[in-house]
């Protein structure tokens, strides 16, 4: 029920979006992550917190999943993890 | 030093020579089992921990007149329950408390690893840091004053670059200096954020109070901690206490008031203050140097997890590796079989006049032949693959293969590190299976395992092709490992949704791509090789004592006629086929030579098999039971009662495809 609620409050929000839906090479912030208690805390555990910045290397087509980079180390996370996770998307910068 | 947790300087009579305890804690992918193999070279055991199979790696070391005994414990993300690496490895800490902890630390990923660090520290443990990886943070434009992050952390910090060995005197030094009280450890007291110290500290006292036995032996502010981020396994040590749900309900409480203050899961509140703990720490002892360059090893990284060109690449890796052990196994297994039949040969003669032809034969066709039959597998085939896989993993390649992989991988309901293991299948399902201990949760192991005996391992890859590729055509042989493919993938499916639970997601890190080290390459093999040799050889050998101890006394033939109606009726095999199907039990290769011998005794050749029987023949071989040393490792995996559905299943879907090809290839094929 709470997670409903949240997936409210990120489709309302529009500054928050999926990590999936970052384009390559863009920048976020974590805002929250919604799923098991297992799931979201083993993602703090590896680093992905609230407010830390997170940068989209790669996204594989298909539903693939993506790379990303936080706190200087390079994760794989499946597609379905990656949904779980949402950012507020950082301004572009210039070098992409 | 019953008495307490406070880090006190575990001063020691050093008298003569006395045995060390040092454990080996770090993150995965920081070069802790390259600073282990660096520490302790061949004088390694590598085993299970008590009732877990979770990798215990074990070795010794003399070093000033000291004997050292280290522990690598399994590398693991953080302290806190995931998983049954961490459970291990916190127990370890602090139930046995070694008399000094070496924490891995990579240079290159420093806050990263501080969060560990941190943890460590809560655990009150008495630690030193390997700072390791040096070269890889400098590549990366940065340095970490190593003096710096001694002081804010108050443990000693040694600059190691592990994969040339640099740094692991000073290592050492420190370790024996640590230990006599030679040098100060003052360990920072982690200390969290206003209302969650408050809370903290209000929690240990009550723990320390009610539950003093179980504070002899973790910390009570360790305890506390764990309790209010709803630890699992700290909490189910709770309910051996009398005031334990008193406890319980209290954290529970200061927890639940916790998460409605932030809005978080209160595991999450306290990982994200470790980790601006971390970041302020890896802050002030890093300064940037240059500004990072784009490295080969980058360059590498890009074009090898590209979406496009990332497949072709791993096609190539992984048709080079079959290669290379499926040419180089021949070449050795042929260099090796002559040895043993001058071996037989001389047996026979030396003990012709003292035993009777029965029992010179069971020890030759027996004994010797399974000592053989363990050997022209280990050394040809398991030898070569276990090099190949070891530069796999210390490149830093296999997470990229899992990483290409994951999106086909949740066909069958795993992901991308399922497919490390299902490779490892092609070569032998023995390290397959132990593999399938990279997977998160007990289903996901067994799912993965249950799919990797499927694949055609190097053994039964020579009857497929020695059979079917030469005699049918390779379009034949290579139908037959797309049909096993397309096994694969069906049976994964239905164990998926037959097994209860959920799925887990991939979530893995991706290590920087690096240069193996040739020495590192050898210890790994080597003590890899051993852990087979322990657990394939005894089965090998017991099982060909048995099954000819079996032909000897008249058995099998009772055996083949009862199976008669089997392999004949039903998959249209020679009757005698009967005898190489129940020898490849032991080794599948066996399979295709014993079959000759079998059909030569009824003057008939391979050749005068029709293509529908050798089409069978392979399939059956293909998939019933995987052969005894899988199932042994199967048995360690997973217990035996999993091993034996696994068996079972295998013989049932056999046979069963068998009969059906037979009867649906007998028309097509016009015989």
């Amino acid at each position: 029920m709470e997670q409903k609620d949240r997936k409210q409050d990120a489709q309302n929000n529009t500054h928050i979006v999926s990590l999936t839906s970052l384009p390559e090479g863009a920048k976020g912030v974590v805002a929250h992550a919604i799923g098991g208690y297992g799931l979201i805390r083993r993602l703090a555990e590896m680093g992905l917190t609230p407010g830390v910045e997170v940068k989209l290397n790669k996204k594989c087509p298909f539903r693939g999943p993506v790379e990303v980079e936080v706190r200087g180390v390079t994760l794989a996370l499946g597609y379905g993890v990656a949904s779980k996770i949402f950012v507020k998307p950082l301004r572009k910068e210039p070098n992409g | 030093m019953a008495s307490c947790h406070t880090p006190t300087k575990t001063k020691k009579d050093s008298e003569g020579k006395e045995t060390l305890r040092v454990a080996l804690a770090g993150n995965a992918n920081v070069g802790k089992s390259a600073i282990f193999n660096q520490l302790t070279g061949l004088n390694q055991i590598v085993g299970n921990w008590p009732g877990k199979t979770v990798e215990r790696a074990e070795g010794t070391l003399h070093f000033k007149g000291y004997k050292i005994r280290v522990i690598d414990l399994p590398g693991i993300y953080s302290l806190s329950t995931f998983s049954m690496e961490e459970i291990v490895s916190r127990d370890y800490i602090a139930v046995e408390k070694p008399d000094i902890i070496i924490n891995v630390v990579d240079a290159s990923a420093l806050e990263r690893n501080l969060y560990f660090t941190l943890q460590l520290l809560e655990l009150e443990a008495p630690i030193i840091i390997a700072l390791n990886q040096v070269d890889l943070a400098a590549k990366k434009g940065f340095k970490i004053d190593a003096q710096k992050l001694s002081e804010v952390l108050g443990v000693p910090v040694v600059p190691t670059v592990a994969i040339t060995g640099s740094g692991i005197n000073e290592l050492l030094s420190t370790v024996i200096m640590a230990i006599n009280g030679e040098v100060k450890m003052n360990p920072l007291r982690v200390r969290f954020g206003g209302e969650i110290e408050e809370k903290i500290q209000d929690l240990e006292k009550i723990v320390a109070e009610k539950l003093s036995h179980l504070c002899t032996v973790y910390p009570a502010r360790w305890i506390a901690i764990k309790l209010l981020e709803r630890d699992a396994d700290v909490a189910g040590k709770l309910k051996n206490y009398e005031n334990g749900s008193a406890v319980l309900d209290y954290a529970e409480k200061m927890a639940s008031e916790l998460e409605k203050m932030h809005g978080e899961p209160s595991s999450v509140i306290l990982a994200s203050e470790r980790y601006s703990l971390a970041n302020k720490i890896s802050k002030e002892t890093t300064t940037i140097e240059s500004p990072p360059k784009i490295s080969l090893e980058q360059k590498l990284d890009a074009i090898t997890t590209h979406k496009v060109l990332g497949y072709p690449i791993l096609a190539a890796v992984a048709a080079l590796i079959f290669t290379i052990i499926f040419v180089g196994g021949n070449i050795l297994s042929e260099a090796i079989n002559p040895l043993f039949n001058s071996l037989t040969l001389f047996i026979t003669n030396a003990l012709s006049p003292l035993l009777p032809t029965a029992a010179i034969e069971l020890i030759n066709q027996g004994l010797i032949g399974g000592i053989i039959a363990g050997i022209t597998v280990a050394l040809p085939y398991i030898i070569p693959f276990y090099v190949l896989l070891a530069l796999l993993e210390d490149s830093g390649y296999l997470p990229r293969a899992a990483f290409l992989m994951d999106n086909v991988m949740h066909k069958i309901g795993l992901h991308g590190k399922a497919f490390i293991p299902l490779m490892l299948g092609y070569g032998c399902s023995v390290p397959a299976c132990m593999g399938c201990r990279i997977m998160e949760t007990e289903r996901e192991r067994f799912l993965t395992a249950f799919v990797v005996v499927l694949i055609p391992c190097a053994a039964r890859t020579v009857v497929i092709l020695g059979l079917v590729g030469r005699y049918v055509g390779l379009h034949a042989a290579l139908a037959l490992y797309a049909f096993d493919l397309v096994l694969v993938f069906a049976l994964g499916r239905i164990a998926f949704k037959a097994l209860p639970g959920e799925p887990v997601g991939l979530l893995m890190e991706m290590p920087p791509y690096k240069k193996p080290s040739a020495k590192l390459i050898a210890i790994k093999t080597w003590s890899r090789t051993k852990d087979f040799v322990y657990v394939a050889f005894p089965i090998i050998v017991a099982g060909s004592v048995i099954i000819e101890a079996l032909a000897i006394t008249g058995f099998i033939g009772y055996i083949v006629n009862a199976l008669e109606p089997l392999i004949s009726g039903w998959i249209g095999l020679p009757a005698v086929a009967g005898i190489p199907l129940i020898f490849g039990v032991l080794r599948k290769e066996l399979a295709l030579i014993l079959l000759e011998n079998a059909l030569l005794q009824q003057g008939m050749t391979l050749a005068d098999l029709n293509a529908v029987q050798m089409v069978v023949f392979s399939l059956v071989v293909m998939i019933y039971v995987p052969c005894v040393a899988t199932i042994a490792a199967c048995t360690r995996e997973f217990g035996w009662k999993k091993a034996l559905a696994i068996a079972i299943i295998d013989v049932s879907l056999a046979l069963t495809l068998g009969g059906i090809a037979y009867r649906l290839l007998s028309p097509l094929m016009g015989t």
